[in-house]
């Protein structure tokens, strides 16, 4: 290993030493009663908590409804944007058009529609589905738009000249150009979907890991509080993470390509 | 002539909103329960505005908004400068940060109530965990990405750590740093809303969602308006004064570009 890779190694190493020493330190401030273990139990309690309840299963389906609403909400947001970006993106007048409503609407905190689509669809699955699509739909649209215009216009013509027809222009040319813009879009909204869904359910929710979070604050059930919140943490890594393989796979010659012009 | 069939269709589409929302409410008297025509909302909103509860929700809200953002960028700022310089010290935070970053913000929001209790101590810090972050990242990226050239030829030149900082570094990591407090700009506003939402008694979150259960909807959709109208200044005016503050940096661009 060169120099600077093994330096790196070892101060990563120290970091994770840092990390431990910070939990040991929770750790015995909680045994010695230092801070209020009520609010703050041991960190082994909370850990030993977590795989009981991990075990007993319940918790799973909880995480599981919130699952579902947040990936449903992100694919219908995803092939929505991309769609309505690709055309926007490609169409001046379009986007020249639409352009001032946007610019009005996006400012808008998301939260403050909750109470309006709690109005409109109640408390149900589809309110919670609406919110999240409506936060997602932003980042994924503007990048698209931005992708697609920033798309060299000699590609298009290229293609155009050589008798490409609207569909191939899409597939072969329009769509691969813009998808490293696009995915970046797309990364941002895994994000927001996850806190839309935890937001929702804590507003006006009666299940899934969000309102049971919550709801373990609420009842002061500490460890339940924490539990959740660790799975939580686990679903964000767990989504980052997968993400990053599949966007990998997906733009993988344009990682290689702007490695080699990089050089 | 193009720009003139543009702002015609611009404002069509406009006329075509308003007059859908006008028309479909008062079609549908049934309903003005939950969908107000516009022609009622805007009196109502004047009228909440004129009693003074709308911007005494709204002045609470702009102080904790305010208060957060001033302490995040603070936080953000510092911590992204000595964490961009010392490598050691990044090495040393990364595997925290790399842990609770994938954390959605608002699942902090019960811890912070455990600490806080329900007061404005906590929304203020529930807002400054979810606004550091941008800073922070897109301050320790532009520190670090400072030429190499750019350090050595101060360095050269005899400057002092402190000469270095000042006058090398943290310029050429500013627009980063515009960057990660333009991006806070909006999580303020978002967590700001969330918590009065959650755990409030007064703000504008608050009042949004007491209307609503209330049914008083003009109210509510007033307040939603005047939201909208805030996050849309707020995000103005943090622009033009980016731009005044970075005209050198954008000019130096686009002369490269050319």
């Amino acid at each position: 290993m060169r120099g600077p890779g093994r330096l790196q190694a070892e101060s990563r190493l120290w970091g994770y030493l840092f990390l431990l020493g910070l939990l040991a330190l929770w750790e015995v401030l909680a045994r010695a009663e230092m801070v209020n273990t009520l609010l703050f139990p041991r960190v082994s309690l909370i850990l030993t908590y977590l795989g009981k309840l991990l075990t007993a299963g319940d918790i799973l389906a909880q995480v599981a409804i919130s699952l579902a609403r947040s990936l449903s909400a992100y694919l219908i947001a995803a092939l929505f944007a991309i769609s309505l970006g690709i055309v926007m993106g490609y169409y001046r007048v379009v986007y020249e058009v639409v352009e001032p409503f946007m610019e009005m609407l996006r400012p808008m905190p998301i939260v403050a529609l909750i109470p309006v689509i709690i109005l409109f669809l109640g408390l149900g699955w589809q309110m919670k589905v609406f919110i999240i699509f409506l936060a997602c739909v932003w980042p994924i649209l503007l990048n698209t738009i931005d992708g697609v215009r920033g798309i060299d216009a000699v590609l298009v013509h290229t293609a155009r000249t050589l008798g490409a027809s609207p569909m191939q222009l899409l597939r072969y040319v329009i769509l691969p150009a813009a998808l490293p813009v696009i995915v970046t879009g797309l990364r941002i909204s895994v994000a927001t979907s996850l806190i839309l869904m935890v937001i929702s359910e804590m507003i006006g929710g009666m299940n899934g890991i969000g309102f049971f979070i919550l709801n373990a604050q609420r009842k002061m059930r500490v460890l339940d509080m924490f539990a959740g919140i660790i799975i939580l943490g686990g679903i964000g890594y767990l989504f980052n993470f997968l993400f990053r393989l599949a966007s990998n796979r997906l733009i993988h010659w344009h990682l290689g390509m702007t490695r080699l012009t990089r050089r | 002539m193009r720009k003139l069939w543009v702002y015609l269709l611009r404002t069509l589409l406009f006329a075509l909103c308003v007059a859908a929302w006008e028309l479909g409410a008062r079609g549908n008297p049934e309903l003005t329960e939950f969908f107000p025509p516009l022609s009622l909302i805007f009196p109502t909103a004047v009228q909440s505005i004129a009693q003074g509860e709308l911007p005494r929700h709204l002045g609470s809200s702009l102080a904790t908004f305010l208060k957060a953002y001033a302490l995040a960028a603070f936080i953000g700022l510092t911590g992204g400068v000595l964490l961009g310089r010392w490598r050691w010290l990044f090495h040393l935070f990364e595997p925290p940060i790399e842990l609770l970053r994938p954390l959605p913000t608002p699942a902090m929001i019960p811890i912070a109530i455990l600490i806080f209790g329900i007061d404005e101590s906590m929304r203020i810090a529930i807002t400054v965990y979810a606004c550091t972050w941008p800073i922070l990242l897109n301050t320790i990226d532009g520190v670090r990405g400072a030429e190499p050239v750019l350090i050595h030829t101060a360095h050269t030149f005899g400057a002092s750590e402190r000469q270095l900082l000042l006058k090398v570094i943290l310029r050429a990591a500013s627009p980063q740093m515009v960057t990660g407090l333009r991006i806070s700009l909006g999580i303020a506003l978002i967590l700001v809303v969330t918590s009065e939402m959650i755990a409030a008694v007064d703000g504008i979150g608050f009042y949004i969602l007491e209307t609503a259960r209330n049914f008083e909807v003009a109210e509510m959709f007033g307040a939603v308006l005047v939201l909208a109208l805030l996050g849309y200044l707020l995000n103005k005016t943090f622009v033009s004064l980016e731009g005044r503050a970075m005209a050198w940096y954008y000019g130096s661009k686009k002369r490269e570009a050319r």
